[in-house]
């Protein structure tokens, strides 16, 4: 569905991505997991069209992005929960949501079955349609990030960092809800240092230290991995 | 107290004006992070397009205005294909001191355009008066105030009941988070600019019969639009509409029960007052807090 081939991106001098090539299947969850600055976001933000590709390309259902602006790609069916969520801080939690139907939407459509959807998968999100994005707790909004990102129809989950700065049972929960997601047939590309959690929802994973892929196989077989096991699993 | 009523409505009228354009600066200034020291030629390009359309081109009353408010939308797209998409990617002081550029630039072409003579733009209901508690009220005047009340809400309605206009505020806050959530955001920057416009072109209009249509009209207006933004709050448009009125309102109360000669003083008097003891404005955010 999602192949990046010998992708190299970089801010002027520095680069963040070199020669990254990784594939996602149709119905498959993949995480890519690496420390802090590895260019985990980089490579999600360059598939969602916000970073200039320096060469190699991305490709998505058998046709080059390259020429795509970020609009046609979430048209195309690719959308992302960003890393650190970006909610809007001054939109109420259904102007969130509603907003991230513009690639599908015509005038006058509802889009009430889609929020019944969203608030089905995070009763929360419901209590609080009418509260300011700001106003939210660090785990709602991580919910309305990955609610808002569904709105958009996608065939491509990216989800940046779900767990960033959530207590533990508060990533697991949300975990819990990305293997919900994932168990309804929506194939997802997941970005995570928490290595143990993305493991736990994963087929497949990616191993990405300073910008390239080291490592790769399913998730099982990563798990057994002594380098993994080493590096990100500490034990 | 017929005095009063009387200074109230004409204080209500001007600053309405101050409010329509100072909603135009404070709405591209949180769309695009810009300060448009054009501001104020803006409203004096809609004045002078009411000049064009209703003077020189005797077109009726509401032709002439739909066209001069057409022109000012053509105007605003204008502005931001060739001052803020060049510059987009530069620092916002580049695209600001461009905005000075350009204002410097109107000025001078409605001085070749129209001449330094000041032309008398008449008002559609400047013959009718109004009598409330034996006091004389002009018609414009009121009209003014119905007119600037009727864009607020219709601006309301934009904002909070379209998506269109939720998508500008999404673009306000996060112009990244609505990339990611395909939003059209080019477009959505270029609708500020339009919008920007064409509420100096209604500010303008509405202006022309109160003063007279004067090219270099632009600079005080520019000056009590942006008092107007720091006294109610840089950025937020609650803000700029009490701030308008407030600025109006003492500019009249004050040339009449001070002296016409302190006014500006009052209204910038306050203004830096308010600088002083409440930076933040009426309504606004701590400048700091945006990045």
């Amino acid at each position: 569905m999602l192949a990046c081939n010998d992708l190299t991106v970089a801010y002027g001098e520095i680069v963040a991505l070199q020669g990254v090539t990784l594939e996602v299947g149709r119905d498959e969850t993949v995480a890519l997991i690496g420390a802090n600055g590895a260019g985990k976001t980089t490579l999600l933000q360059a598939i969602s069209g916000l970073n200039p590709v320096r060469s190699g390309e991305i490709v998505f259902e058998g046709a080059s992005l390259a020429q795509l602006g970020s609009d046609h790609r979430v048209a195309l069916g690719i959308s992302q929960a960003p890393e650190g969520r970006r909610i809007f801080p001054g939109l109420t939690v259904e102007e969130n949501l509603s907003l991230a139907t513009v690639n599908w939407r015509r005038w006058r459509q509802s889009i009430a079955d889609d929020l019944a959807r969203a608030f089905d998968l995070f009763p929360r999100l419901k209590e609080r349609r009418r509260q300011l994005g700001w106003s939210l707790s660090g785990g709602e909004q991580q919910m309305l990030a990955i609610g808002r990102a569904l709105m958009a129809r996608p065939r491509l989950l990216l989800l940046d960092e779900p767990s960033l700065g959530l207590a533990p049972r508060l990533a697991e929960e949300v975990y819990e809800r990305v293997r919900q997601i994932a168990d309804s047939g929506l194939t997802i590309l997941v970005v995570e240092q928490n290595t143990v959690l993305a493991l736990s929802v994963a087929d497949r994973a990616y191993v990405l230290e300073t910008g390239r892929i080291v490592l790769q196989g399913t998730a099982d077989d990563l798990k057994q991995n002594t380098r993994v096991r080493e590096a990100y699993l500490g034990r | 107290m017929t005095d009063l009523i009387q200074l109230l409505i004409n204080g209500l009228a001007i600053g309405s004006v101050y409010a329509l354009a100072a909603i135009g600066f404070v709405i591209v200034y949180s769309a695009t992070g810009v300060v448009n020291f054009a501001a104020g030629q803006f409203v004096m390009f809609g004045t002078f397009a009411g000049v064009a359309m209703l003077l020189n081109a005797q077109l009726p009353w509401p032709v002439g205005y739909g066209a001069a408010l057409l022109a000012m939308a053509l105007f605003g797209a204008l502005f931001f294909v060739v001052l803020y998409l060049p510059l987009r990617a530069s620092p916002v002081v580049t695209i600001i001191i461009g905005t000075v550029a350009i204002g410097i630039t109107m000025q001078n072409a409605a001085l070749l355009a129209f001449g330094s003579w000041p032309f008398r733009l008449p008002s559609p209901v400047e013959s009718v008066n109004l009598t409330i508690a034996g006091a004389t009220i002009s018609g414009h005047a009121v009209a003014v105030v119905i007119v600037t009340a009727l864009m607020v809400a219709l601006l309301w309605l934009l904002f909070f009941r379209t998506s269109l206009g939720i998508g500008m505020r999404a673009v306000a806050q996060d112009i990244k988070a609505a990339r990611l959530m395909g939003l059209k955001v080019n477009r959505l920057l270029a609708l500020s600019w339009i919008l920007a416009a064409l509420l100096a072109g209604i500010a303008g209009l509405m202006l022309g019969p109160m003063w007279f249509a004067d090219t270099s009209m632009g600079d005080p207006i520019a000056l009590k639009a942006f008092a107007a933004t720091i006294i109610g709050g840089f950025g937020s448009l609650p803000g700029a509409i009490v701030g308008g009125l407030f600025v109006g309102l003492s500019e009249v109360l004050g040339a009449s029960y001070v002296s016409s000669a302190y006014k500006d003083l009052i209204s910038f008097g306050i203004m830096i007052l308010f600088l002083l003891v409440r930076p933040q404005g009426v309504f606004g955010e701590r400048i700091q807090d945006r990045g």
